[in-house]
């Protein structure tokens, strides 16, 4: 009986935990199963405004590069890189170590078979499948709203989590509840994707973004304060800009941030005795206001 | 950064570019790369720094018989490929040893 109880309980502490967002469920097969699993499609209806922002954002589009250029396409292409599989047919979830911040959801829910459906498109430069694959709102909202796993378990399914408060009864069919995330507000949920140095973990070190890396060692130490989310999601902004793809918009965000000052003076230096060189000379000055070194990567 | 100066009659007389953005060799040869999967780590960073003011002076010589140059600092930044450039700022100042 004292067993069976204990059963029980087990079962019920376990279960909760173990249900996170794909984490026991099966795995997508394909591009499109995926796809359907960190749908966010259906966010569009309630939060129209948040949901256009996120359309143009980087997030939106992490394998697509800047201006469409399916930076991953190396990554599928045989000898062109350390990663490359032989054949596109055999390419693994390994081959694309990239995943781990451009599309963290294929380490938790895709089998080997979508990396070989990936690997195909980019061969075939299928920008339409390979634009399928994004940071969707229940990446951000679910999967990674939790990285005190040992303390608070895995991000639950069905469940959404806020920077805010929890809302017992949320609207959306499949997301009916809304918890405190405790680290949406912070930098670190940021950070987790945006880079902390050379990624060491894998059997061939590379480096992607190290800006977290350099908001944490430089930023931090000469006494700033501000979060990433107080920098660049003003009043919720979800663009979270700068999106490259808007050069007219990226130009102004740069001039705002960075100051330039020039300094000029012609005069004419004495080398030796007579012997004068006119000369200008230009003193410039830099400044910005980021958190962080500008540019990264 | 590209500083360019031109006489009054339009011929450069100078130019001259500053680059700042972190460097990294795939820690095997001493080649800068370019690409997240060739990059291994820093060994340089030029890079504009959060609370400090990146400083430099830029000289050029005039050519015998220009006494006049109209300098311009044209601040780009350049995302992915140097083709791909946001214009920052422009800065054109005139300078003479005339006075
Ligand atoms: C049927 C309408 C509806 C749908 C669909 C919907 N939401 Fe909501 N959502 C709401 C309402 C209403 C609130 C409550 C706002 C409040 O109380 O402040 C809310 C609240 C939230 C909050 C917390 C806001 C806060 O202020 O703390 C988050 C986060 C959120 N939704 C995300 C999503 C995401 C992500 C999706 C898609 C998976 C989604 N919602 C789908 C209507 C909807
Ligand atoms: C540690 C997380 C991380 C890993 C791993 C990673 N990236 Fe990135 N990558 C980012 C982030 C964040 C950005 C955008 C911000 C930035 O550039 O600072 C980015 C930007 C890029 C860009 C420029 C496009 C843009 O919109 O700025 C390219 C190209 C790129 N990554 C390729 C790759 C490739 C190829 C791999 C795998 C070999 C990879 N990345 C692995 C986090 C990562
Ligand atoms: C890159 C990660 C990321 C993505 C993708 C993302 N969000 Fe958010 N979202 C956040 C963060 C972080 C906050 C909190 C911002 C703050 O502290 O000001 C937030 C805030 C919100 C809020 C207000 C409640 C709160 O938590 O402060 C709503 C509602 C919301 N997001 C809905 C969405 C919807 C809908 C989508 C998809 C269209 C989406 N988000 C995509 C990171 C993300
Ligand atoms: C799940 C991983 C992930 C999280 C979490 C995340 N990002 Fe990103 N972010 C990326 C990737 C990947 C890119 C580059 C996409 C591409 O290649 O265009 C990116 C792009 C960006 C860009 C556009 C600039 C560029 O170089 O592409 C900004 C700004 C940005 N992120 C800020 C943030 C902020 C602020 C947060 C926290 C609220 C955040 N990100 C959270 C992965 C993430
Ligand atoms: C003090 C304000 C501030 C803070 C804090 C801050 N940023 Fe930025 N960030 C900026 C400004 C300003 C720019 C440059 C202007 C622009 O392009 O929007 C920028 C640019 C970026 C870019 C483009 C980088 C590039 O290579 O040009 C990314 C990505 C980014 N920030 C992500 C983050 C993340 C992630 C954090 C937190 C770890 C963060 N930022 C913290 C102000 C800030």
């Amino acid at each position: 009986m004292k067993s069976l109880k204990l059963l029980l309980v087990l079962f019920l502490v376990v279960l909760p935990f173990a249900a996170g967002a794909g984490q026991t469920e099966k795995k997508a097969k394909t591009i499109d199963e995926l796809v359907e699993m960190y749908d966010s499609s259906g966010c569009k209806d309630c939060h129209a405004e948040i949901y256009t922002q996120w359309e143009k954002s980087h997030h939106a589009r992490p394998l697509m590069g800047v201006k469409g250029g399916l930076m991953l396409t190396p990554l599928a292409t045989k000898g062109a890189t350390a990663f490359s599989p032989d054949d596109p047919q055999r390419a693994t979830i390994k081959n694309f170590p990239c995943f781990k911040c451009h599309l963290p959801q294929a380490l938790i829910s895709a089998e080997d078979s979508v990396a070989v459906e990936l690997a195909q498109a980019l061969v075939a430069q299928d920008a339409t499948k390979v634009a399928k694959l994004r940071i969707t709102c229940t990446v951000c909202h679910n999967a990674r709203a939790i990285i005190h796993k040992r303390e608070l378990g895995e991000p639950e399914k069905g469940v959404l989590y806020s920077s805010k408060k929890d809302i017992d009864a949320h609207p959306d069919k499949t997301f009916t509840k809304v918890k405190k995330s405790a680290i949406m507000k912070n930098a670190i949920f940021c950070g987790q994707c945006h880079g902390l140095g050379p990624n060491l973990e894998f059997d061939q070190p590379f480096q992607c973004a190290n800006l977290y890396g350099s908001y944490l060692h430089s930023y931090i130490p000469a006494g700033g304060t501000h979060t990433c989310q107080e920098c660049h999601m003003k009043k919720g902004d979800h663009v979270i800009a700068p999106n490259f793809n808007d050069d007219k918009q990226t130009s102004e965000l740069l001039a705002q941030a960075i100051s330039l000052d020039v300094q000029t003076l012609g005069y004419e230096w004495l080398r030796k005795a007579k012997d004068y060189t006119p000369k200008v000379v230009v003193n410039t000055k830099i400044t910005t206001t980021a958190g962080h070194r500008i540019p990264d990567g | 950064m590209i500083v360019t100066a031109k006489s009054p009659d339009g011929t450069e007389i100078g130019k001259a570019e500053r680059h700042y953005h972190p460097q990294a060799t795939n820690c095997r040869d001493t080649k800068m790369k370019y690409g997240a999967q060739w990059k291994v780590a820093n060994l340089r960073d030029t890079s504009l720094q959060p609370y400090q003011t990146k400083a430099d002076t830029i000289e050029f010589d005039l050519p015998a018989g220009v006494r006049t140059a109209e300098v311009t600092v044209d601040l780009v930044y350049q995302a992915v490929n140097p083709d791909n450039s946001y214009p920052i700022h422009s800065v054109t100042n005139t300078v003479t040893l005339d006075r």
